[in-house]
């Protein structure tokens, strides 16, 4: 009995311990929108499923919904949070990829212009 | 006797809960160091640094959370998510470098392009000018009607070498004359239409007409026609103009001809 009773400060500090590590967070109502924006900002400059960020992105929004139903809060918190960077991150590769191939281009271009002046010269 | 087992049960139950309940991440040390290694790198890169400041900023707000997080039991999830975060902050701020390098580099190719542009047409004209009198008279098969495709010029067979898709020299005085008439008629397109004649293998015609078409809209390009303005078209020997059967009307289907647009830019549909 005397045991338990000076475990008893244990038992309530690791309980609370286990209640704020899943405490009730807030709904991240707010959050979410910010993932769909991205989302939908990655697939607007041309991201593609095949980009396998953009597909966690959507695999991991779809996660958050799923947590969201469930009240699941701060789970649908952190999905939706990588779920942004992960869309972002796809759309700063497809606009990096888009410019290289527009180097690419003025490159050539400007090879083809330089052929032609020493042929005309 | 009995409530000192199931005290220690309940304990050690409510501890496992506060351990794995909120999944403990055995990767997330791993997690944590390679987002600071990801940080140290956009850290010391002052092209990024300047790129992206905010990101970077970001990717070290978190990490400084997700390591000041490791050091609490059961926070595992915690520390790999932030950690994560982090990562992806390092790895967007390293994209934003890129793309600015780009646009910087594309700003300084652009300068080049038109620097050689000049040159070219430059190198053109006085090209031009010395063939003199004589030239223009040779080099105006061209000849430029109304149809009902609309304007048409005809760049006839002499301005190409046999069986081959580079312009040749003295074309140089049409073609300044087309970019000079597209300059002064900014709205205007054209679409570059090759044929052939039928001698020879039609596919080999056919891609032909394409390239001879294409070369005439490099050159066009080259000197400052924007892509957009111009659509290119191979016909390899359909449309004839002339018979196939002597030399003089094979002479006259090999060609390329312009089609120019009206003033408000609508063109003809392609054949």
């Amino acid at each position: 009995m005397s045991f338990l009773l000076k475990i008893r400060p244990l038992i309530a500090a690791v309980a609370t311990a286990s209640l704020f590590g899943c405490a009730n967070d807030p709904a991240p109502v707010e959050q979410l929108k910010l993932t769909e924006q991205a989302v939908t900002q990655a697939g607007a400059v041309g991201a593609t499923d095949d980009e396998p960020d953009l597909a966690k992105a959507q695999a991991k929004l779809t996660r958050a919904r799923a947590d969201m139903a469930d009240k699941a809060y701060k789970d649908a918190r952190m999905q939706a949070e990588q779920a942004e960077l992960d869309a972002r991150l796809a759309e700063a590769r497809v606009l990096t990829q888009k410019s290289d191939e527009q180097v690419a281009q003025v490159n050539a271009r400007l090879e083809r212009l330089r052929k032609q002046l020493g042929a005309s010269q | 006797m009995n409530a000192i087992p199931r005290a220690v049960s309940v304990a050690m139950l409510l501890a496992s809960a506060g351990l794995y309940g909120c999944a403990a991440h055995p990767g997330s040390e791993a997690t944590l160091q390679s987002a600071s290694a990801d940080f140290q790198k956009v850290k010391e890169d002052t092209n990024v640094l300047r790129s992206a400041p905010k990101d970077v900023i970001r990717a070290g707000e978190l990490l400084a959370r997700a390591e000041r997080l490791s050091s609490y039991i059961g926070s595992a999830d915690d520390v790999s998510h932030y950690a994560y975060l982090s990562s992806r902050y390092s790895a967007i701020a390293t994209e934003h470098s890129k793309l600015l390098l780009n646009q910087e580099k594309l700003a300084r190719l652009e300068l080049e392009r038109q620097r050689l542009q000049l040159a070219l047409r430059e190198a053109k004209l006085s090209g031009a000018q010395q063939q003199g009198k004589w030239a223009e008279d040779q080099v105006i098969s061209l000849s430029t009607l109304q149809t009902e495709r609309g304007l048409v010029m005809t760049l006839g067979d002499m301005l190409f070498d046999t069986g081959h898709a580079e312009l040749k020299s003295s074309a140089n005085r049409t073609v300044l004359k087309v970019v000079q008439f597209l300059q002064f008629n900014p709205k205007r397109v054209v679409r570059i239409e090759g044929y052939t004649d039928s001698t020879g293998d039609a596919q080999e015609n056919l891609q032909l007409s394409r390239d001879r078409a294409q070369a005439v809209a490099d050159v066009l390009a080259d000197l400052g026609i924007e892509d957009e303005r111009i659509q290119v078209e191979g016909y390899g020997d359909q449309y004839p103009v002339d018979v196939n059967t002597s030399e003089r009307g094979r002479a006259q289907n090999r060609r390329v001809e312009i089609v120019f647009s009206d003033e408000k830019g609508h063109l003809s549909a392609p054949r």
